[in-house]
């Protein structure tokens, strides 16, 4: 793919690598991959929140948020959960395999107004993705943020994303400032807290009105999620989210993403997919 | 702007010329009511009073459908399909669709480019034509009644000839190398071509600003008047397609037979249609009728920064070829203030 496109196509791919597949939960894997071509692979690099367009070859293409963190050059991890035509097949993949990916796409968070602030992020099910990505560069970059809580839910234990890896570091985090809260609404069986993401903001080590929230969830969830955060102090302008759409060329063209209304009609592939609260507020069809 | 005058007797002659630029492409009549776009040969069948084409200027730019990359499906490989575009001309465009290609202009040749368009886009000479509205043009509330850049050479027509506009280097050249055509303007065609401005004026239906649509179609969202329409509505996605505007394209992988090889393909799509909306696991952003209806009321009335524009360039096509007869700028005069229905 690489080599023999012109450069200038803005829909051209470029052969990564499969390097390792873990299981994270029975619908969503974690693939790292590295590119082919040594001088992308060395020089590609993204800000948390944005997505690729990955091609499995002759079946079609995905948006998908990447899940690392752009200081680990070289390498970039997606989790994908198994959910269409696409992603049965990506599940398949073992290391080794090739695909294509382009990007990356979008407007990420603005990580760098971040700095020197407490950092909350909230996610939901799947919404641990692309949180993850700024969690894993808040880390790189501890020195640079205040104190950080990530809470971390789904309905029950099992469909827990990075539960483990979460669950691994929670105590050398919480000697950091980190804070760990992972919660789950519908498993009698778990351990641990229970209740929706919302509840556990008062748990939060970060203090509201010198802080940045990201959310990221389903759509359904945002209202009470928001209402929550205004209520334990948070600035609204401070606080931000992600969407979802199904993207088919990721560079403002194909019209598939387009949402909100008259007077702030978007493309959420190029203006978002992260989004401020009054964006949200203001737009109805955002979410 | 330089300005030039052609004599109605040279216009066949200015016509075949053109031919010389690149194949030429204009409206003829295809049947008792319709006009269509297409090669021409015989400059006779030129349809020189059309109102609208079945399908707008947008297909020489975005193909209805179109192979993007050939898939080699042995090596991994999705191999560019950059065909050779050859020079073309598109003769008698009308404002509205001139302006409605700046629009397209806005959105593919955006940060980041799209190679296809741009390629057919830069090999498209736009000879511009005057018009007189019909009771489906709304061009002039939207400001699109009038075009300024946009195209090679604009024609107005004179009882005797046409008043030409040059807008760019190649309409420049057109001039320069075909001197016996072209004459210069005088007094009398100056008053011709004003006279005719005023007439057209006069001619559209509706008269004033109608910016403040935005707004208030944000505002009345949850009117009655959406449910009724879009209960009309058949979903057929003909709206859309005969929209100069309208520009949202799907993408598939086609397999060949033998799985050997394939094609990266994208054709046009509909937000009319219920798989537009659909995300992985089957959650849908237009999942009713009357989702899908109303984002086209709001995605065409919304705001275009680039042309301080609406997305909408007032063409009356989605109108003139609904088979529901569901009456775009009707609603949108509802909506705006006469007979609003209240709840």
């Amino acid at each position: 793919m690489n080599n023999m496109n012109n450069m200038n196509n803005v829909y051209s791919l470029y052969k990564c690598r499969v390097l390792r597949v873990y299981d994270l939960t029975e619908e969503e894997k974690l693939f790292l991959f590295r590119f082919e071509d040594a001088e992308i692979a060395e020089t590609w690099t993204f800000t948390p929140g944005q997505f690729v367009q990955l091609t499995i070859t002759g079946l079609g293409e995905v948006p998908i948020s990447i899940c690392s963190s752009p200081m680990r050059r070289g390498f970039f991890e997606l989790c994908i959960k198994k959910a269409g035509r696409v992603t049965d097949k990506i599940h398949e993949l073992q290391p080794g395999d090739v695909v294509g990916v382009r990007g990356p796409y979008g407007n990420g968070f603005p990580v760098q107004e971040f700095e020197e602030k407490d950092l909350l992020l909230i996610a939901c099910g799947i919404g641990m993705a692309p949180l993850r990505s700024v969690f894993m560069y808040a880390i790189d970059n501890r020195w640079k943020f205040g104190n950080i809580t990530v809470i971390n839910s789904a309905k029950t234990g099992k469909r827990l994303l990075f539960r483990k890896e979460l669950e691994a570091m929670r105590d050398v985090a919480e000697a950091e400032n980190i804070r760990i809260i992972q919660t789950i609404t519908r498993d009698p069986d778990w351990p641990g807290r229970v209740g929706r993401a919302q509840e556990h903001i008062k748990y939060a080590n970060t203090s509201p009105e010198n802080a940045y929230v990201c959310v990221c969830g389903p759509p359904q969830a945002y209202h009470d999620i928001f209402t929550k955060l205004i209520e334990n102090g948070y600035n609204p302008r401070n606080i931000y989210v992600t969407l979802e759409r199904r993207m088919k060329c990721g560079v403002g063209k194909c019209g598939h993403c387009i949402a909100g209304s008259s007077t702030f009609l978007k493309y959420i592939c190029i203006d978002g997919p992260v989004f401020g609260y009054y964006d949200i507020i203001s737009t109805p069809g955002l979410i | 702007m330089r300005y030039v005058k052609i004599k109605g007797d040279k216009i066949y002659e200015f016509l075949e010329r053109l031919k010389n630029y690149g194949k030429l492409y204009a409206p003829v009549k295809i049947s008792e009511k319709f006009y269509d776009r297409k090669e021409i040969d015989d400059v006779g069948e030129i349809a020189f009073d059309y109102q609208r084409t079945i399908m707008p200027a947008k297909k020489y730019f975005i193909p209805p459908c179109e192979e993007m990359f050939e898939i080699d499906m042995e090596e991994n490989e999705y191999r560019e399909k950059l065909e050779e575009v050859e020079p073309f001309v598109i003769f008698g465009m009308h404002a509205c669709e001139i302006v409605a290609l700046r629009i397209l202009d806005g959105v593919y040749l955006n940060e980041y480019p799209d190679i296809y368009y741009e390629r057919r886009r830069k090999a498209g000479i736009i000879i511009g034509l005057s018009c007189l509205p019909d009771e489906y043009c709304f061009c002039n509330l939207r400001r699109t009644d009038f075009v300024d850049i946009g195209f090679d050479l604009f024609l107005h027509e004179l009882p005797d000839g046409y008043l030409a506009r040059v807008g760019s280097p190649k309409g420049h050249k057109i001039v320069d190398e075909n001197p016996d055509i072209f004459e210069e303007v005088r007094q009398k065609d100056i008053d011709a071509f004003r006279a005719f401005e005023e007439k057209r004026q006069e001619m559209f239906k509706f008269k004033g600003s109608f910016d403040n649509i935005r707004y208030i179609l944000e505002l009345t969202m949850q009117d009655k008047l959406w449910d009724e329409e879009s209960e009309k509505c058949l979903g057929c996605g003909n709206c859309t397609m005969t929209c100069p505007t309208c520009r949202c394209y799907d993408v598939q992988d086609i397999p060949e037979i033998g799985g050997k090889k394939g094609k990266r393909i994208r054709f046009w799509d509909s937000c009319q249609f219920r798989s537009h909306g659909l995300v992985a696991g089957g959650h849908n952003f237009r999942e009713t009728k009357r989702d899908r209806f109303l984002n086209r009321y709001i995605c065409k009335n919304s705001y275009f920064y680039p042309l301080g524009t609406s997305y909408c360039v007032g063409c009356g096509n989605c109108t003139y070829f609904c088979p529901a007869n569901i009456d775009f700028q009707e609603n949108l005069m509802k909506i705006r203030g006469r007979e609003v229905i209240h709840e």
